[in-house]
């Protein structure tokens, strides 16, 4: 049988690529003996794959690496919005960043933004994840309903949040009122930060809620039952094997809800305080946005998106080096 | 569980109850604001329980506010960020895990390195190569003078310029969002762990690259595609950044973006009847698509974290 | 087996099409009016539609100024940009630098048009003038105005506000402590041009040197010396509970026009608004001014329309026709009477007070008066700096800071002039060498 690709089958054929010390650091290569991220049984061919490739490499190449790039020479840029009139500044957009109170109070805003949500949102699906493991009853319908909010727009969960919490018509906040408790988010700024945190947290819950089902379900169910034998309760047994067994997957959540604190709240802000009051929530990615598109400071918005570009490539490399192997999950 | 604990068991259920209050508590609140009439909402303190007004302020978000438009646009947007990242995304992993060939690594590293900053961080170029798409070729035609060269040829002034807008656009608001590799490095994963064997009995059979594809790994691939399908469909449906940069049409924005526009106006009375009302609808598809497809759901979601 | 490719290189051949051959000539108009305004703005024209047929005007209302400014330029780089955008009147200075417009004068006379540009009031023509010529056409000016509840102020003993503000402090307290009312005043979402550049005009304080920018772009603010006072009355107004923010979602003119407070310092414009919701006895004064001072003439806000470049010349005719429709008689003593703006030319005004209109509506009078009283002083003759947005939120800001407590107010006030020095420096190095 004519073959018209010939393809390469067993394990005589290695890769002559020598493994770049960046792939050796993230150990990239998986399962099945397959180098480098090649199946041992593959093709030998360049016209398919390059064609494969083109619709990918192509979207990307235009709307991915082309605005980073860019991004990379407007920020040694001063521009006028109008594109008419563009100046070479060196580092001086950075210099500026960095000398600029708003933006270090903006850099400590999501500093504490992010930490509280995650240990918010991280505390609270625990409890949540413990307690559906160790019931018997009910737990897809716990399950499907803590899962509902996954399915809400982050701008929307902003609204919704926004509106429960408006000191004149929202029902809680006039609970809260209602309990003595002067409620503005609109005068104060811990308030402001409060809410979107409270927003933010809500929805994301869920996602940290699953995966923590699907760790405590993983472990071993032979180690509880002997340590059960010597004695231990459900609680012990929670923090003194179970915790420990799912750090990893605790750690990958850590790593989650920082990048989901960092990028994906953007929505959320702008849909409930719009960075104010005072810049009390404007979190980096809303600075970039505000100067970006609304003051037109393009220079500015350029170095901070180069700072958080940094930023994020860190995060994800963290994720990837640590987070690399993982359990095996049952759904 | 391994012991009986009535007291644990009584507690967890609390926890667990409060859990659910948590998440149905807020929407019940939207949902009762979304059948007031907007003399009721103007009352202070608004009502806590449902009024008769849900199929008026429908009516009207759908009239007057184009929301029935937006709702359209963001399931052309979903469905099509969800196809559209689906088919280049499953192509590029299997090109890159089962072809050798020339600067297959640099390939893959190249879609990689996408998957580190998402769109948030590069929001203003972004917007800008979509407001003019075009602008990489007219770089290029700059520098080799093109306008120059045709001109000579065609013994007249010609300019050479192309312009290629895509905002208020679909293209527009789909494009850019499948600029990032998540789907190709999930599918690259899950082609990892495919057993050799396949393919080694499929080449005894003389299949071709694309047989194999179709015919093997595509089926075998079924229950990825509909996790990942589901996650991205979702995902498309809530976007907010991009389409609020890239329309400032009223009729191309999607339904999370117009939302916002509903938010009580500056010169009029607040609307939060009208608000909610939208809010609700514009979460129900994809709560849908969860309560229906919640197994595949959670699986994709497992997955792509892995 | 192929998959089909999302991206088809379909390109558009030619990068501006020529208006195509058709009976009429379209053009766009950007627009930042909302609500009430936005409709007289759709009525204004469709009556010029009707009133001839060489022309159709398409109104597009694109959001608040800031929008409308930041969407015309997004569209001027992708060359979509409208032929007529409506700039507050604070971008003068970004509009004439940006390359992008035609100067109003210019067009009006190459299109053959006898605009007679002393007829517009004196404060316009000033503001938007350079180099002796008007640079956009002069559309929906306003200033700002005391609105009061008459009848929370008549509980209280009053029978109207005071001319200063130390008078109106306290009647405010008197006003609050009779329980005549739980909020005395709105603090406005525009306080930046009422509560502080308008102030310092009335008061004769300096906002910023070089007569605020008009005589060079090497100014600078100064107005940390100037306006401790006013930000600390502010202040205490809010923590006494007399003056109230309104916050996310609420509108300022909304809460006096609903009659929950009892004053408001806001645009002229607001008439329509405050007429519309109103259930109460209304009226209208001057601003405060401080004790002891003589008050020197408010300044204009609203905006004006610029005709963008990049367009063909049949355009431009139906740009000038539509101006030139604009500055008639009739059309801005209608435009007056249905929105609260100023009449701006001297004939509107006139023919508005031989109608005897002012007497009916003495509230739509206060002001033009106030924008003409006396002589103009340096401080009192306008602003003009670059890249006044991105000025504003930094100033906003800081102010904002201040009257909530978060930082002392003489710094808040340093703090907000340093940033937007900043900001000025940058813009007088971009554009250096421009006049």
């Amino acid at each position: 049988m004519p073959a018209s690709n010939s393809a390469v089958t067993g394990s005589g054929h290695t890769s002559r690529f020598s493994l770049s010390p960046l792939t050796s650091w993230l150990r990239l290569s998986t399962s099945d003996g397959a180098e480098n991220g090649l199946k041992r049984a593959h093709f030998d061919d360049w016209k398919l794959p390059v064609f494969l490739l083109i619709p990918q490499l192509f979207v990307l190449l235009l709307f991915f690496f082309i605005p980073s790039f860019r991004a990379l020479i407007q920020s040694v840029q001063l521009t006028d919005p109008f594109g008419a009139t563009v100046q070479w500044v060196g580092f001086s957009n950075f210099v500026r960043l960095f000398n600029s109170g708003p933006y270090w109070s903006s850099v400590n805003v999501t500093i504490w933004f992010t930490l509280a949500q995650n240990a918010l949102t991280l505390g609270i699906a625990l409890i949540f994840a413990f307690a559906t493991n160790h019931v018997l009853r009910g737990t897809s319908a716990y399950r499907t309903v803590i899962l509902l909010p996954y399915a809400i727009a982050p701008a929307v969960a902003g609204i919704m949040w926004a509106f429960l919490f408006n000191p004149r018509v929202g029902p809680i906040a006039q609970m809260i009122q209602a309990l003595g408790i002067g409620w503005d988010p609109n005068r104060s700024g811990n308030q402001a930060i409060a809410l979107v945190v409270m927003a933010a947290s809500w929805k994301h819950i869920c996602y940290n809620y699953i995966f923590l089902v699907a760790a405590l379900m993983a472990v071993p169910k032979s180690i509880l039952e002997s340590a059960a034998i010597d004695g231990a309760g459900p609680i012990r047994r929670f923090y003194l094997i179970s915790l420990p067994m799912i750090a990893p997957t605790l750690f990958f959540l850590v790593v989650i809800n920082f990048v989901y604190a960092l990028f994906e709240t953007f929505a959320i802000v702008d849909a409930t305080t719009r960075g104010g009051p005072a810049g009390a929530t404007s979190i980096l990615v809303y600075k970039v946005y505000q100067d970006g598109f609304v003051t037109l400071d393009l220079g500015s918005s350029a170095a901070q998106s180069v700072v958080l570009m940094t930023l994020a490539l860190g995060l994800t490399l963290a994720q990837f080096r640590f987070i690399e192997r993982r359990v095996n999950y049952s759904v | 569980m391994l012991e009986k604990t009535p007291v644990l068991d009584l507690i967890c259920h609390l926890i667990l109850l409060l859990g659910a209050a948590l998440v149905c508590l807020p929407l019940y609140f939207v949902f009762v604001t979304g059948t007031l009439s907007q003399e009721e909402v103007l009352v202070v303190p608004m009502s806590r329980l449902p009024s008769n007004q849900f199929f008026v302020n429908l009516a009207t978000i759908l009239e007057k506010a184009s929301f029935g438009r937006q709702l359209l646009n963001s399931f052309v947007v979903a469905l099509g960020v969800t196809v559209g990242k689906l088919s280049i995304s499953i192509i590029a992993a299997f090109a890159v895990t089962y072809f050798r060939f020339p600067f297959r690594k640099t390939a893959f590293w190249l879609i990689f390195v996408s998957l580190m900053l998402p769109i948030e961080v590069r929001i203003v170029p972004t917007y800008e190569s979509a407001a003019n798409v075009a602008l990489p070729l007219n770089v290029l035609s700059t520098w080799f003078d093109l306008s120059g060269l045709f001109s000579r040829i065609a013994g007249r002034d010609v300019e050479v310029g192309l312009d290629w807008n895509m905002v208020n656009t679909y293209p527009g608001l789909i494009l850019p969002l499948i600029a990032s590799a998540t789907a190709t490095f999930l599918f690259r994963q899950f082609f990892l762990t495919v057993p050799d064997e396949l393919l080694e009995a499929a080449l005894i059979d003389g299949a071709r690259p694309m047989q194999f594809f179709r015919l093997i790994l595509l089926p075998l691939s079924r229950s990825n595609i509909i996790a990942l399908g589901i996650i991205l469909f979702l995902a498309g449906w809530n976007q907010y950044l991009w389409p609020l940069l890239m329309t400032t049409d009223l009729q191309m924005s999607t339904a999370v973006v117009g939302l916002k526009k509903l938010l009580p106006p500056p010169d009029g009375l607040p609307s939060w009847h009208l608000l909610m009302n939208a809010a609700l609808i514009t979460m129900l598809p994809p709560a849908l698509v969860i309560l229906v497809l919640q197994r595949w759901f959670v699986k994709g979601l497992i997955d792509s974290g892995k | 087996m192929k998959r089909f490719f999302r991206i088809g290189l379909v390109l558009t051949a030619t990068a501006l099409m020529p208006a195509s051959a058709q009976s009429q000539t379209k053009i766009e108009f950007w627009h930042a009016m909302s609500g009430a305004l936005g409709e007289r703005v759709e009525e204004l024209v469709k009556k010029f539609n009707a009133s001839q047929d060489k022309y159709v005007v398409n109104p597009v209302a694109k959001g608040n100024y800031d929008e409308v400014l930041n969407g015309m330029i997004a569209a001027y780089r992708a060359k979509r940009q409208p032929e007529i955008v409506q700039v507050n009147e604070r971008g003068f200075l970004t509009m004439i630098y940006s390359g992008a417009v035609l100067t109003a004068a210019d067009l009006m006379a190459q299109n053959g048009y006898k605009t007679d540009w002393t007829n517009f009031i004196a404060p316009v023509v000033s503001y938007y003038s350079k180099d002796g010529k008007v640079q956009a056409m002069p559309f929906n000016s306003s200033t700002p105005i005391l609105f009061y509840n008459r009848d929370h102020f008549k509980a209280a003993g009053f029978e109207k506000p005071g001319e200063t503000w130390q008078e109106l402090e306290a009647q405010m307290d008197a006003i609050k402590s009779k329980g005549a009312s739980k909020c005395i005043m709105a603090l406005p979402g525009d306080y930046e041009w009422s509560f502080l550049e308008n102030y310092s005009a009335v008061n004769d304080l300096s906002y910023a040197t070089k007569r605020n920018g008009i005589d060079g772009l090497d100014t600078s603010f100064v107005f940390n010396k100037h306006l401790v006072g006013q930000i600390e009355r502010m202040k205490r107004l809010i923590d006494k509970g007399v003056m109230e923010i309104a916050g996310q979602g609420i509108n300022p003119v909304q809460l006096f026009a609903g009659g929950t407070c009892s004053t408001i310092i806001a645009s002229t414009a607001s008439h329509a608004a405050v007429q519309a919701g109103a259930k109460f006895d209304w009226s209208a004064v001057e601003l405060p001014y401080e004790k002891g001072v003589t008050p020197k003439n408010s300044v204009i806000g609203g905006g004006a329309l610029w005709a963008l470049k990049g367009h063909s010349d049949e355009q431009y005719k139906a740009v000038a026709a539509f101006f030139n429709y604009l500055a008639s008689v009739d059309t801005q003593v209608w435009w007056h009477k249905a929105t609260g703006y100023v009449p701006v030319t001297k004939a509107a005004y006139e023919t508005a007070k031989a109608e005897g209109y002012y007497k009916t509506n003495p509230t739509r009078e206060i002001a033009v008066i106030q924008l003409m009283r006396g002589t103009p002083s340096d401080n009192s003759l306008g602003f003009r700096m670059g890249n006044s947005n991105q000025i504003n939120v930094g100033i906003m800001e800081e102010m904002q800071a201040a009257m909530l407590g978060k930082k002392p107010v003489q710094k808040a006030l340093d703090d907000a002039v340093a940033r937007g020095n900043d900001i000025l420096r940058r813009y007088e190095q971009l554009h250096a060498g421009k006049q």
